[in-house]
């Protein structure tokens, strides 16, 4: 009847000591104090731990005295009956007791070993100086971040690309959400292509080809985005890239003369309708060396835009008036077939000024305002025609008789209605008639005769040489035929568009510098006040835009790009001015056509 | 200068072909290698970088993709991947004008030029796209790059000082040593004195947490916590009479380990700030690597 204690310790080299005794008492005593039979150093151990005592056949009760149940095959008892012939393990803290039959008869062998290496002994140095033991390794972190952006931001995009069937660009963006090559975009869309935001199949449409004509038109149809030009012409107009830049544009598939060549898209809300200076200059240079046939003037740039050509009357006509391109590097004179003096009209202290204060029309200073008789137009851009009842009648009124109260008027334009008008008037009052109302008349211009013997001589006073119709018309007296066919009035053709290639928008130049009103109107079309001859054609020359367009001299220098004037899309021949619909200027000019060269003609006799 | 005299003329009046120049032993940190040459380099770049980008027409607006943002992106692409191939280069030493030193020399100055670069190549367009995602990792490698070169200026000597002459190693066996006799010293107490010194044994993580390296402080110590609580107890049994000399020899030890433990720990805060960059430097530049191969790839697939 003995205990057996074999008590196992390390060798700092890792090998093994044991020591081993016999103990020839029924009970043994395991604990940390120094006085146990078995002694384990381990502080996590009670002074007294537990106490093992022999029973009969083979069994060992074991009881915890120190208040820490023991773990004995996995459970925590406080009290246990092992039977040493199924080798028992009691875990005490950090130490494993093994009882097992000891080589004598009726001996309980027990192996003390400790299984649980010290704490302190555990902290390795790169377990404490480097960050091996708390950060995920530099490798595996690397191969985690590649193996993300990888697949979110090449992947996923790329199996959209290949799986996705390009849908209709228009109705799509309705059905679908966030898409993932949607990651691929360079910058937000235009406001125009919003819509097309998770669509991107929509335009690019083939991987490595740069996007193509094909995905533009299908939305926007050539009819409504007109050529700026024939095809063979653009073709032939553009300067070809050679050398580096060429190799670079075929290299990189990107052909040129695309839509996208100009039209740069993902630049934001403005972007694709913001179009390099370059791009037109890039053909509009030397183009004339290229096209040898265009009448187009070679530009390189606003600072050598050639001087304007304004297109003025040259033949005024009801059904065929002639216009011509003039440039203005000398004064053009047009001949509108009109007579009319503009220094008269916007003098401030003459008869004019007196009519326009006691009629109360609109007047600046005294003076007539110019936009009495150029009115805007609804959008602003250019003015509405000259009307001769609206704009003139208030002075040259054509009234002839007071009638019972009622005031008669001769129409204007009709000479043949105004000799009919006037024969039945005297074949009705052959005799006398009282003189026309209030006296209403053209400034320093005597009545119409009505006191005239005859109607005959009546029209000769209306019609003749200091007649009413001779003070805005030239007339021709044949001095043969009767009535109306006797006198001939010149046609008249006011051209409605002067720079017809060019937009300029009033509106936008209400003032100039400091100047507003009529005095910012006088400050480019110059000499207006002394003007004395219908045919001043009174337009800005191209400096006068560069006073402010492109100028250093002056603090509010507005940027000039060629849109700013001029529009591509606009159809051919006619690049300042939208084909047909008159998206543009918002106004269809009655009679303009295409083919007038943008100008309206108004006609009068 | 005047070795180096003395070795010319020595070499001249012997008439023996070979003398060896004396080796210049002052020291010449790797940013200030060949008198800033590769400084120079770099503000030359930035210099070409900001031209191109001022003297080129941006219509409609500045990006990648006009004739500046493609050339400088290229630029860009190939620092980028020959900046990386640092990792490669500095397992290869070798002297001369290719030395590791004047690699990474260049490896700094044109990683600080990518700033201008890139940021030029941007066009300080800006989104939530593969593209940005791949300027936004450039910046993060460059950033944690000059943070790396800030801590390599100056925490050495800081590391050198707390250390004294005591190496890593003897650091920590200090602390095993104090530990054994923390242990020993133990043996003969009861349950409630023993567990406050296994607290200071196996509560008392000497690196610590991630966070706590990085603070510097470890607020919940078990020798901390051990030292305060047998401070409270040597304090109660002062006021009733003597305290018990085991106690009060628990307690010094408890106090020396802390002092090794604070030493240990300054140094281990400043290994973990020396060390941290490169966790964020090396696997953001490779994540760089995949951004930079998707966003080319995108912009040509998206043509």
């Amino acid at each position: 009847m003995s205990f057996v204690i074999r008590q196992i310790a390390k060798r700092a080299d890792g090998g093994d000591i044991i020591r081993t005794r016999s103990i020839d008492v029924p009970e043994i005593t395991v604990g940390r104090g120094t006085d146990c039979d078995i002694q384990l150093p381990d502080l996590g151990v009670m002074l007294r731990h537990a106490r093992l005592s022999l029973l009969a056949g083979g069994l060992v009760a074991v009881e915890a005295t120190g208040g820490i149940p023991l773990e004995i095959g996995g459970k925590f008892l406080n009290r246990a009956e092992l039977d040493v012939a199924g080798n028992p393990v009691i875990d005490i803290a950090s130490h494993r007791l093994t009882l097992s039959r000891g080589e004598v008869a009726g001996s309980i062998a027990i192996t003390a070993e400790r299984v649980v290496a010290d704490a302190g002994e555990a902290a390795s140095e790169t377990g404490v100086f480097s960050l091996r033991g708390v950060m995920p390794g530099k490798r595996g972190l690397a191969w985690a971040m590649v193996g993300v952006v990888l697949l979110a931001f090449l992947a996923l995009p790329l199996w959209v690309f290949w799986h996705d069937a390009p849908e209709a660009p228009l109705t799509a963006a309705v059905k679908r959400g966030w898409q993932p090559d949607m990651v691929w975009t360079s910058g937000p869309l235009s406001t125009a292509h919003a819509g097309l935001a998770n669509n991107c199949g929509a335009c690019h449409q083939t991987a490595f080809v740069s996007v193509t004509d094909s995905a533009c038109v299908a939305c926007h149809t050539p009819d409504a985005v007109p050529n700026h030009a024939a095809a063979d012409r653009m073709a032939k107009g553009r300067l070809i890239s050679t050398g580096f830049e060429a190799n670079v544009h075929k290299g990189l598939n990107l052909p040129e003369g695309r839509c996208a060549s100009c039209h740069k898209e993902h630049e934001g809300p403005q972007g694709a309708l913001m179009v390099a200076e370059r791009f037109c200059t890039d053909c509009h240079t030397g183009l004339s060396s290229r096209l040898l046939d265009t009448g187009i003037a070679d530009v390189k740039n606003w600072a050598t835009h050639p001087q304007f050509k304004a297109t003025v009357v040259k033949a005024a006509s009801v059904t065929a008036p002639r216009f011509e391109r003039v440039l203005m590097t000398r004064p053009p004179v047009e001949q509108s077939g009109l007579v009319y003096p503009h220094d008269v009209h916007l003098s401030a202290t003459n008869s004019v000024a007196n009519m326009v204060r006691k009629q109360g029309l609109a007047s600046k200073d005294g003076a007539l305002a110019c936009n009495y008789c150029h009115v805007a137009d609804s959008d602003g851009v250019r003015f509405r025609p000259i009307e001769m009842e609206k704009n003139c009648g208030a002075c040259h009124d054509l009234a002839f008789a007071r009638d019972g109260g009622v005031v008669r008027t001769l129409p204007h334009g009709k000479p043949e209605q105004v000799a009919g008008i006037i024969r039945d008037f005297y074949a009705v009052r052959r005799g006398g008639v009282e003189l026309a109302g209030d006296g209403r008349r053209a400034p320093g211009v005597r009545a119409v005769p009505l006191r005239a013997a005859s109607g005959e001589a009546a029209l000769a006073g209306i019609f003749g040489e200091k007649g009413v119709c001779s003070d805005c018309h030239a007339v021709v007296d044949s001095g043969a035929g009767r009535g109306a066919l006797r006198y001939g009035i010149a046609p008249v053709t006011l051209a409605d568009h002067y720079l017809p290639k060019g937009d300029f928008v009033h509106k936008r130049h209400e003032t100039y510098g400091k100047l507003t009103g009529d005095a910012a109107c006088v400050a480019c079309h110059k000499g207006v006040t002394t003007s004395k001859l219908a045919s001043d054609v009174l337009l800005p020359k191209v400096e006068q835009c560069r006073d402010c367009h492109g100028s250093a001299k002056v603090a509010t220098n507005v940027p000039a790009t060629c849109d700013t004037c001029h529009g591509f899309h606009y159809g051919e021949g006619v690049p300042g001015r939208p084909a047909g619909d008159g998206r543009r200027h918002g106004r269809v000019v009655a009679g303009a056509g295409r083919g007038a060269a943008g100008v309206s003609a108004q006609v009068g006799r | 200068m005047a070795l180096r005299t003395r070795g010319r003329n020595s070499g001249r009046t012997s008439g023996r072909a070979v003398t060896r120049t004396p080796r210049d032993t002052a020291h010449e940190g790797f940013l200030a290698h060949a008198g800033y040459r590769w400084l120079k380099v770099a503000v030359a770049l930035s210099v070409l970088a900001v031209a191109v980008y001022v003297l080129t027409d941006p219509t409609p607006r500045p990006n990648g993709g006009t004739f500046a943002g493609y050339l400088l992106g290229t630029i860009g692409a190939v620092l980028i991947v020959w900046l990386s191939c640092l990792g490669l280069r500095k397992r290869i030493i070798t002297a001369g004008p290719y030395s590791l030193k004047a690699w990474t020399s260049a490896h700094v100055w044109l990683g600080l030029s990518l700033i201008v670069i890139g940021t030029l190549h941007t066009g300080f367009q800006l989104g939530w796209n593969v593209h940005s995602l791949a300027y936004v990792l450039m910046m993060i490698v460059i950033i944690s790059g000059l943070y790396g070169i800030v801590v390599y200026a100056r925490l050495p000597a800081q590391m050198s000082a707390n250390r004294g002459e005591a190496t890593q190693p003897q650091m920590l066996e200090a602390l095993r040593a104090l530990d054994r006799q923390l242990d020993m010293a133990a043996q003969p107490l009861g349950k409630d004195e023993t567990d406050l010194v296994r607290l200071s044994l196996e509560q008392c993580d000497v690196g610590g947490s991630l966070w706590e390296r990085l603070r510097g402080a470890y607020p919940g110590c078990g020798n901390g916590r051990a030292r305060d609580a047998v401070q409270g107890l040597v304090n109660a049994q002062m006021r009733v009479g003597k305290p018990d000399p085991r106690l009060t020899q628990i307690l010094f030890l408890l106090e020396r380990k802390d002092a090794a433990l604070a030493q240990a720990r300054r140094h281990t805060a400043m290994k973990t700030r020396l060390d941290i960059w490169l966790y964020v430097h090396v696997p953001v530049t490779f994540a760089l690597l995949a951004a930079l191969v998707a966003h080319v790839l995108s912009v040509f697939i998206y043509w």
